[in-house]
């Protein structure tokens, strides 16, 4: 089966001054249609970069490659093709949550009554009922995070990059947010590619978690996750589950230490001058 | 005592306690007057102010509106050339660096320097001062703007680049909303500039308005009759400000007032 999307020897440089630093070294992955594949690795280890390239928003260096259903994609083709959800919410106060939930829509070309008529069809769905003509002020940070959420199901496309949208939430909240997240994945069947910090959170939703290595950044581990779904909240306590945990912590781990490494000796390396 | 004031006035409501003031600060001139006998040609009492001021109603009301209408003209017409100039600022980099240092520049030259040009320019009607008025509020506007549009963030431009939009679309549906709060701010600045530039528009030259009423009264000695027309100047400036903060508490609410 062709996969969904694929990434091959992806790499990215930036210029820095007189030096060029390498975020991503290498990077291939592939997801299968309908896959839900999480993403874990130290800070700074260019889970941005690799988004920003998924999204479109950067071009990757020359011989790095994309395809999407088998089809090679440059990089300027892919603005408008990736549902993305960034870490902040980014909600605009001064639309309501019904038009903030059809915006990506409305901008896709869906004339805004239609837009508000689907978006009122789900809204079930996205726990809002109620809320349709609250402001984002108005509400908790879970609800945000779910306004946001439907925005970026509401922009149908196939493949769906969440960067940490539970990163900024209260551990009970970030756990009723993940079992409804998941919810509604398995009714709307889209490819999930999804960042997080929190391992727990990474098993929990993922058939696979990709383990990222610190920088330059490329997919270092990459573990099946064989818990059945639906996934009910006491499969944390598994036996499974928790033997993924303790690989996952020390792999994970390796690459924090090595980020953090380097982060000291360039600070001794900027002290000498 | 005074705080045993202080204390019982806490419990009225915000209209109240500035209605208490504004009569109080009216009977102190009222009183001061007639206590130190100061002389009409310096300070007249408030009665004979407002006296005044009511059996020349209909011209003091004329000379109102005429200047306001002068002054709205401008500002409408700065406010636009304002938001423009902004977004082309904000679009254009070359152009920004190009033409916003004579921006500037425009704004360190006092009007008075040159009034007298705009009358030869634009003659003694209604044209000149709202030239005038145009002239000191486009600029506030604009840099308002432009560091409204500035406050975006490149992640946010980003998103909806995501969501495959046009720069035109950014524009209109996250920049300037954006942008909005701040271009309000400057409205209230501009509109009280309007206003004197209207007013200094009619000194150079006008057979109506408050700066004629102003003018005519410094020079006939019309002492009662001067007040009379700085106070309502100063009233129109006040309607003309909470005019405005009504608009942006109606049109930008979502951002508490800087």
């Amino acid at each position: 089966m062709t996969p969904k999307i694929r990434l091959q020897n992806v790499s990215k440089s930036f210029a820095v001054g007189p030096k060029s630093i390498r975020t991503l070294e290498d990077v291939n992955l592939s997801l299968k249609g309908g896959d839900f594949v999480t993403l874990v690795g130290p800070s700074g280890c260019g889970k941005s970069t690799l988004f920003n390239i998924l999204v479109g928003l950067t071009a990757p260096d020359q011989g790095g490659e994309l395809y999407i259903d088998g089809a090679l994609q440059p990089a300027d083709h892919l603005l408008g093709r990736v549902a993305f959800m960034p870490q902040r919410d980014m909600l605009m106060p001064w639309r309501t949550v019904l038009d903030n939930a059809i915006l990506a829509a409305e901008i896709d070309g869906v004339p805004k009554a239609e837009a508000r008529k689907r978006a009122l069809a789900s809204i079930d769905r996205f726990g809002l009922r109620g809320f349709e003509n609250h402001y984002p002020n108005q509400l908790s940070g879970g609800m945000r995070q779910r306004v946001a959420l439907m925005r970026t199901f509401m922009f149908e496309r196939e493949i769906m990059l969440l960067d940490e949208p539970f990163g900024a939430l209260d551990a009970l909240t970030r756990a009723l947010m993940q079992r409804w997240l998941l919810d509604v994945w398995e009714g709307a069947k889209r490819t999930v590619l999804f960042i997080t910090h929190d391992i727990d959170e990474a098993i929990f939703l993922g058939d696979r978690v990709l383990v990222m290595s610190a920088r330059p950044g490329h997919i270092k581990t990459e573990l099946q996750v064989p818990l059945p779904r639906p996934r009910h909240p006491d499969v944390i306590t598994s036996p499974t589950f928790v033997d993924l945990k303790r690989t996952l912590l020390t792999a994970v781990e390796d690459e924090s230490r090595k980020a953090f490494a380097a982060i000291n000796q360039q600070q001794l390396g900027s002290e000498k001058f | 005592m005074m705080a045993r004031i202080m204390m019982a006035m806490r419990g009225l409501s915000k209209v109240a306690t500035q209605l208490i003031a504004l009569l109080s600060l009216m009977l102190v001139w009222e009183v001061t007057t007639h206590l130190f006998q100061i002389s009409e040609d310096k300070l007249p009492s408030l009665s004979v102010v407002l006296a005044t001021a009511w059996s020349g109603r209909v011209a003091l009301l004329d000379a109102v509106l005429t200047t306001v209408f002068e002054a709205l003209i401008g500002l409408v017409a700065g406010i636009a050339f304002g938001v423009l100039s902004g977004i082309a600022f904000s679009s254009f980099r070359l152009l920004e660096r190009m033409l916003l240092p004579y921006f500037i520049a425009s704004q360190a030259v006092p009007i008075i320097a040159f009034g007298a040009i705009i009358i030869i320019w634009f003659g003694n009607g209604i044209a000149s001062k709202a030239v005038i008025a145009f002239y000191l509020s486009f600029f506030p506007v604009a840099v308002n703007t432009l560091g409204g549009i500035r406050r975006v963030s490149q992640d946010e431009i980003g998103l909806l680049r995501t969501f495959g939009a046009s720069r035109l679309t950014i524009l209109w549906k996250l920049q300037l909303p954006t942008a909005l709060p701040p271009i309000f701010t400057a409205i209230r600045i501009g509109a009280g500039l309007a206003l004197v530039g209207a007013i200094v528009g009619e000194w150079f030259g006008a057979s109506r308005g408050l700066g004629v009423v102003l003018l005519t009264a410094m020079f006939d000695n019309q002492v009662p009759q001067l007040w009379a027309a700085i106070l309502l100047t100063g009233l129109t400036g006040t309607v003309l400000f909470w005019v405005v903060v009504a608009l942006q508490r109606k049109i930008a609410w979502w951002q508490a007032e800087v």
